[in-house]
């Protein structure tokens, strides 16, 4: 055989009709999941977009946004008459702990994003508890 | 002419931050200054090879390249100072792959796939490095992309080896373990492959997205093909990069997003036969060069693909020759040129 396509056919005629078991999600129980978007595959769970949501609030995006510690450290400085030399010392002290401020800023950035993803989780379960409840009808169970 | 270059995180491995000094090579060779800057320098990369973004000052007549690949605070603002900017973009993975692994790269996804709206409206022209990335980004900005592809150079990993390898029949994978290469279907198409080849093996080649991610596939691998999966996560020297090609009988991608996809060039280099599955920018680069699955086919038909590959000599020859042949597209010479008239009509 020399054309791709041709092998391509064969595979397909061959795996047709035989058991998948290992291409479904979650087939070893108890297992950590590594799928994408496992979440999103579940039944009756919406599928997501880059925000989770179709229309994410104003509020959520900011949060996003704002999750990502990034201090500029050009807005270190003095206001004091001849206060440079106290800019360039502040701006020193950032530069010689650099090693601990990265740490802080990572780890709160970590923390942040979680917190965020959280919401968005929970923004979407909302947001489906509302579209299976429908205009004043009860949540389907 | 002066050029200078954006790269948005430098890391000693980053493909972004490779290609940029692999352009900047190439200007020096034509005679262009100019400097790098990155926003984020990662220790380990050559020292002074870039310089921290917030120390550019721009230059009069200097041409801007920005190779953007992920949110950096701030850019859009520096982008505006520039007044002849190059925009190439290279990959901006979709967020919704990480919210569930890693919420701060999620975040950042997100952040950047505005951020490249944005820069897309305000850059004198825009460059994808695929026609996927080009088509993205002409969405995004409403404006027409060209495209450039990377500067891919096979001398930087060696010569292919001569004829097959000897060994086990060798499946490999070379990318990131993260959701969107997704992995785990490489470990369970390769599972099924097993009950036909027992002595096949599977070698995934890359930096984990994060420790409890790189755990779930190894367990996933080991209660899926215990002992025949071998991961590579850290301290990946080109050379042993390079060996793992040579000792390869099959490079399979099931990638769900790829920008470009690197590992696939290197793969016809090495004579390596592809199988990928045809999704974002891959079958543009595999072209007819491999075997490209379509996102619908199962994980049954691609255990199938790799025992018909691995079982038949001739099929094998004919991807090399075909993948060696579609190398030529990505000729760095041709690449320079495209990159070159770009440049020139920027600073006319």
């Amino acid at each position: 055989m020399k054309d791709p396509r041709e092998a391509l056919e064969a595979a397909r005629r061959a795996a047709a009709g035989t058991e998948d078991e290992a291409g479904r999600a979650g087939a070893e129980p108890g297992r950590a999941r590594v799928e994408p978007g496992a979440a999103g595959a579940q039944p009756g769970a919406v599928a997501r977009d880059d925000w989770a949501l179709a229309d994410p609030s104003a509020a959520t995006r900011r949060l996003v946004e704002w999750a990502i510690i990034e201090p500029d450290q050009a807005r270190v400085y003095s206001t004091r008459a001849y206060g440079r030399p106290i800019t360039w010392l502040k701006r020193g002290l950032i530069r010689l702990l650099r090693q601990y401020l990265d740490q802080v800023t990572a780890q709160q950035s970590r923390f942040n994003a979680n917190v965020a993803a959280q919401l968005l989780r929970l923004e979407e379960r909302v947001s489906e508890l509302e579209r299976r409840s429908g205009p004043g009808g009860p949540a389907a169970p | 002419m002066r050029v200078t270059q954006f790269v948005c995180a430098a890391g000693p491995v980053d493909a972004v931050t490779n290609q940029g000094l692999a352009w900047r090579s190439v200007f020096s060779r034509w005679g262009w200054d100019g400097e790098d800057y990155a926003a984020h320098i990662a220790p380990g990369v050559r020292a002074r090879a870039l310089r921290p973004l917030r120390g550019w000052r721009g230059a009069e007549r200097e041409v801007v390249v920005l190779h953007y690949s992920g949110h950096v605070s701030g850019l859009v603002e520096v982008m505006r100072s520039a007044p002849r900017s190059l925009l190439v973009s290279h990959n901006v993975t979709p967020a919704r792959y990480f919210w569930e692994f890693e919420p701060l790269d999620a975040a950042r996804c997100a952040l950047a796939r505005e951020q490249l709206a944005a820069l897309g409206r305000d850059a004198t022209a825009l460059a994808g490095v695929s026609a996927f990335n080009a088509r993205e980004l002409g969405e995004l900005s409403g404006r027409e992309v060209d495209v450039i592809p990377v500067l891919f150079d096979p001398a930087r990993l060696g010569p292919a080896g001569e004829g097959e390898p000897p060994g086990p029949p060798t499946v490999l994978f070379v990318g990131r373990l993260a959701p969107h290469k997704r992995q785990d279907l490489i470990i369970r198409a390769f599972a099924r492959l097993r009950g036909a080849v027992p002595d096949a093996r599977l070698v995934l080649v890359g930096t984990p997205l994060n420790p409890a991610f790189e755990q779930a596939l190894r367990e996933l691998a080991e209660t899926l093909a215990p002992g025949a999966v071998s991961f590579e996560t850290a301290g990946i020297s080109t050379e042993r990069l390079a060996a793992h090609y040579r000792s390869a009988h099959v490079f399979l991608s099931l990638s769900e997003h790829e920008g470009f996809g690197i590992p696939l060039l290197e793969a016809f280099h090495f004579g390596v036969p592809v199988v990928a599955r045809d999704a974002a920018a891959v079958g543009e680069v595999v072209g007819e060069a491999g075997v490209l699955l379509a996102a619908e086919d199962r994980v049954a038909t691609v255990a199938e693909v790799l025992r018909i590959v691995l079982a038949d000599p001739e099929l094998r020859a004919e991807l090399r020759e075909r993948g060696r042949r579609r190398l030529r597209d990505y000729d760095h010479a041709r690449t320079e040129a495209v990159m070159r008239s770009r440049l020139e009509a920027l600073a006319a």
